[in-house]
């Protein structure tokens, strides 16, 4: 069939097509296209820190899922491709958040490397030290008792305190009730201070190890004691660290105060 | 100034030569003599003791001369009269009308008075004011101060010659010595001289007025307790009077802030009112009275004030459609300033999101966006909106009161990201009308750029005091941005400061991508991009040790709250401001300041087209004389070339604090005439004045012996002689 074998109708119907097809374009056309973002650059980017001789994070998969986490469960941006970034590098400083995890005990820290770290934290930079050598009891392994070991050494004035559930990590999206990760580990999380931000953490939760996730889509590591339950926590966790370092202490403010106090309350009595 | 009569004069003295004593020793030896010669006759024989006497008493007299040698002195003298200072008041009250003539009229015939009474005085006529004492020009009223003691103290302080008196002619309001001061105090403004004074005027006007508002220095936010002080006199009828505060505003009619009524009792009363300044910056509080019927000096009803009004801290509001680097920066930069209360609102989850948690489970509370922008949105100094889209929050409804809150006074900073501008739904909005830029929300339209780029400083950019800082440390360097809102061409009257390298408007022009404006009484700022935290933390913040970032928020905050600092100009007038005369005002623009000056004057709570004034390019400071002006309120708002605008709110009043209270005080002039050992009179009674003699000085002196010194030697010799002989003849010693 031709169009000029084609009856009446059927060309009405066409021009009634053609009319829809030519309004819904016009319509996309009249609505201003959204901005598609100005990259990722601003985003959450938990950047894998090579330092004291480690040379790869010992859970490559963990900080994808944990951008991936980040974006389904908040607002927040994040970078789907973290990056990696050495000590001594001079793009150390272009981001306010780097992980150190490591399996191994890490071999002391270069004078390159101190400097770098240095400066980052000049900046007001944020560390997360993940141990992912913690035994199934969160006593530290050889990468974390090394870490805090060279990290004393880069800020030698700073001493390490406990963060408890009182502290803003601990509900700066999430309430959580203590720290968890693949192994349960200690309560509170370790942590130097400095002008009020908590810029080194020290988790002896083994994090990565909760977060990691193969190609298939399987979980790569047990957690223990309490299974999925507890790595659910572990990824709160993370989304709440992440919201640490982009809000810092947002959720101290005091208009926060009377939900959080309630919110607490009914928790409280939640298992 | 006369008072000066010369003659010649001729008198005796004694030798040139003598001791100043030796005059007085001798005589007095002279007389002993003659004493004891008295009491040696009174005890002898009678027999021809007058001849001994009268010979003894010679010889005396001529021992006496004999020593004394006495000369003639001719001498031509110059009698000159006291000097007078005559201070004549020139303060504004002397330009009330009493009895069909302004009180000046009054004084200059005193004055003249004055003149006459003291004929034989050198008299020196001074107008005082404010400050120093200087010329009187005649019928001239124009001080906005009647401060005496200032010139007592000048006089005091002068090197010219001490006056022998003082005549002060005014009509009592004074502003220094106050009323209620003591004798004692009277006594040393100018001590050991006489005050004389002379009232203007005794008549007391039929008026109703608000002679004083008292006020502790203003803070926005705060009540600020306001002491209204009114009186009612010459007879007028009035028991109550109403009083009204009210302050006036750029955006509108004026803003009534608090009233009450005042009972009057002896012609004067007292009301404490409160009133809350919403904005810092000079405010301008008009506080009137209704007086009766029979007022006969309107001018004086309103006072219109000028407050600086304070703040305690900056009070900001930060709103963040999400988090990123952005925010945490302009977050951690917000809360590290102690001046600066911080009000965060961060949109943490949005209706797409899935945090797998119950809603107990969550630290998020609700965004009360109808309560931040309805109740509360008049308690801010700034408002940030970070990357936040407008739309789901439905703060659509409430950018009309947005952009009200701008023309109040109120600053807003709108921020870049994915969000923001046209993506955030502000096209075509109240608030897009306020922003320093236009927006194209029109079909087709592009939200963004995702080009990265390095901005570019205009001229006006690094000209801005405001961005000096952030030049400072980096000159002309940016770091490379991930991308830039799209906008579209700077408002008329706004100001780019940075823009895009290769992006255009519509126009042509090259893309905003830091612009600031001015909306009424506000100022908002439009920063088009999402990647500043980058001053802070890039290769380019490590080399600054990220002191860029706050180099530029402070700025940016800065200028938004008219810190002077960031101002790129700095404007005052030069003496208070006075209804129907021509004002002075200053504007100081800073050294390297390019371009024509362009002020524009608009009447406060009015319709009233504002007036231009414009000066060619010149030099760093400059003074403009403004056109005479109505009783009220006024913005002065100068530009300098293409620099963002500097603005001044001032006062403008008909009679001010010189008219306040229209009564003459003549006691107070009657106790510093006395206090000070003067006399009063009243202007139609000076007649004459009790001044000190006039100082005789000698201009020619010529002196003449009488006789030789041998002479008076034989003359003493001889009578000597005579004595003694006598004295033998009547069986003496």
């Amino acid at each position: 069939m031709t169009s000029t074998d084609a009856s009446p109708r059927a060309r009405r119907t066409s021009r009634l097509v053609a009319l829809c097809v030519a309004s819904a374009v016009a319509l996309m056309c009249a609505v201003p296209r959204p901005a598609q973002g100005f990259g990722d650059r601003g985003a959450f980017d938990p950047r894998t820190l090579l330092a004291g001789g480690v040379t790869k994070a010992p859970r490559p998969s963990a900080a994808a899922r944990w951008s991936w986490e980040l974006i389904q469960r908040t607002s927040a941006p994040a970078r789907l491709q973290p990056t990696s970034v050495r000590a001594d590098a001079a793009d150390l400083p272009t981001a306010p958040f780097v992980v150190w995890s490591g399996d191994v005990a890490a071999e002391p820290l270069t004078a390159a490397e101190l400097s770098g770290l240095r400066r980052y934290f000049a900046l007001g930079g944020v560390l997360l030290v993940d141990d992912a050598g913690v035994n199934e009891a969160g006593e530290p392994g050889p990468f974390g008792r090394s870490a805090r070991r060279e990290l004393s050494r880069v800020l030698p004035d700073a001493a390490r305190i406990s963060l408890g559930p009182e502290h803003v990590l601990f509900r700066s999206y999430y309430l959580l009730r203590r720290a968890e990760g693949r192994v349960l580990g200690p309560k509170n999380i370790e942590a130097i201070v400095r002008g009020g931000q908590a810029q080194v953490l020290f988790l002896s939760h083994d994090l990565g190890g909760a977060l990691a996730r193969g190609v298939t889509g399987a979980w790569e590591h047990p957690v223990v004691p309490n299974g999925d339950g507890q790595r659910e926590h572990a990824i709160r966790l993370a989304v709440n660290i992440a919201m640490y370092v982009l809000c810092s202490n947002y959720k101290d403010d005091q208009v926060h105060a009377p939900f959080l106090m309630r919110r607490r309350a009914l928790v409280g009595g939640a298992p | 100034m006369s008072g000066a009569s010369s003659q010649t004069v001729t008198r005796f003295a004694v030798a040139q030569d003598l001791p100043g004593w030796v005059p007085y020793l001798a005589v007095a030896l002279g007389a002993a003599s003659v004493a004891l010669l008295v009491v040696e006759l009174t005890r002898g024989e009678r027999g021809r003791r007058l001849l001994v006497a009268l010979t003894g008493a010679l010889s005396a007299a001529a021992l006496v001369l004999a020593v004394l040698r006495p000369v003639r002195v001719a001498a031509s003298e110059t009698a000159v009269g006291p000097r007078v200072v005559v201070l004549a008041d020139t303060s504004r009250s002397l330009a009330l009308v009493d009895d069909g003539a302004p009180r000046t009229a009054a004084r200059d015939r005193a004055i003249e008075a004055v003149r006459k009474a003291a004929s034989g005085a050198r008299v020196t006529v001074l107008g005082f004011g404010e400050g120093p004492p200087s010329t009187l020009t005649a019928g001239s009223a124009t001080a906005h101060r009647s401060d005496l003691r200032a010139a007592l103290s000048a006089v005091a302080a002068s090197a010219d010659e001490r006056p022998a008196a003082v005549v002060v002619v005014s009509d009592g309001r004074l502003d220094d010595p106050p009323e209620d001061a003591s004798d004692d105090a009277l006594r040393a403004l100018l001590p050991g001289t006489h005050i004389h004074t002379v009232a203007t005027t005794r008549r007391v006007p039929r008026d109703a007025s608000v002679r004083r508002v008292s006020a502790a220095g203003a803070v926005a936010h705060v009540a600020l307790p306001l002491t209204v002080e009114v009186g009612c006199a010459g007879g007028l009828a009035c028991s109550e009077l109403t009083v009204i505060a009210r302050e006036l505003r750029d955006d509108g009619p004026p803003a009534l802030l608090a009233s009450g009524v005042a009972k009057v009792r002896d012609g004067k009363a007292r009301l404490d009112l409160t009133v809350t300044f919403e904005r810092a910056g000079p405010r301008v509080l008009e506080v009137s009275v209704a007086a009766p019927e029979g007022d006969e000096i309107p001018e004086n009803d309103r006072r219109f004030l000028t407050f600086n009004v304070a703040r305690e801290r900056i009070r900001v509001l930060h709103v963040a459609g999400r988090p990123t680097n952005d925010v945490r920066a302009l977050r951690q930069w917000l809360k590290s300033d102690a001046s600066v209360d911080l009000v965060a609102f961060f949109i943490l989850r949005t209706p797409t999101d899935n945090p797998n948690a119950r809603n107990d489970e969550l630290a998020l509370i609700p965004f009360p966006v109808d309560e931040l922008f309805s109740e509360h949105l008049p308690s801010f100094d700034a408002v940030v909106l970070q990357d936040f889209d407008a739309q789901p929050y439905n703060m659509e409804r409430h950018l009309p009161a947005l952009a009200k809150y701008v023309r109040a006074g109120g600053g807003v900073i709108m921020v870049g990201g994915p969000n923001s501008f046209v993506a955030g739904g502000y096209a075509d909005t109240p608030l897009a009308e306020v922003l320093p830029v236009t927006l194209d929300g029109s079909p087709g339209g592009t939200a963004a750029d995702t080009t990265p780029l390095v901005p570019r400083y205009t001229e006006a950019g690094r000209d801005a005091p405001l961005l000096a800082h952030l030049r400072k440390l980096l000159g002309d360097e940016l770091p490379e941005m991930p991308g830039a809102n799209v906008l579209g061409d700077v408002r008329a009257g706004s100001v780019t400061l940075l823009e895009h390298p290769t992006r255009r408007t519509k126009s042509g022009a090259r893309m905003p991508v830091l612009a600031i404006g001015e909306q009424g009484d506000g100022r908002t700022v439009a920063l088009a991009l999402d990647g500043a935290w980058q001053l802070q933390f890039s290769e380019l913040g490590g080399r600054t040790a990220g002191r860029g970032y706050g180099a530029l928020w402070d700025g940016l905050l800065g200028w938004l709250m008219r810190d002077p600092r960031f101002e790129p100009a700095h404007l005052q007038l030069g003496s208070a401001c006075v209804a129907g005369a021509p004002s002075v005002l200053q504007v100081h623009a800073p050294p390297g300041a390019k371009g024509a000056l362009v002020v524009e004057i608009t009447k406060l709570a009015s319709n009233e087209p504002p007036t231009r004034l414009e000066l060619p390019n010149g030099a760093t400071a400059r003074e403009l004389t403004l056109p005479k002006l109505a009783p009220g309120g006024y913005t002065a708002r100068a530009r300098v070339g293409n620099s963002p605008t500097t603005r001044l709110d001032f006062a403008c009043e008909a009679g001010g604090d010189e008219w306040a209270d229209s009564r003459p005080d003549v006691e107070r002039l009657e106790r510093l005439a006395t206090a000070t050992g003067g006399a009063f009179f009243h202007a139609d009674s000076v007649t004459s004045l009790p001044l000190p003699p006039p100082t005789v000085v000698a201009t020619e002196r010529r002196v003449t012996p009488l006789a030789p010194p041998w002479a008076w030697t034989l003359l003493a010799a001889a009578t000597l002689g005579l004595s003694w002989i006598t004295r033998r003849r009547n069986g003496l010693r």
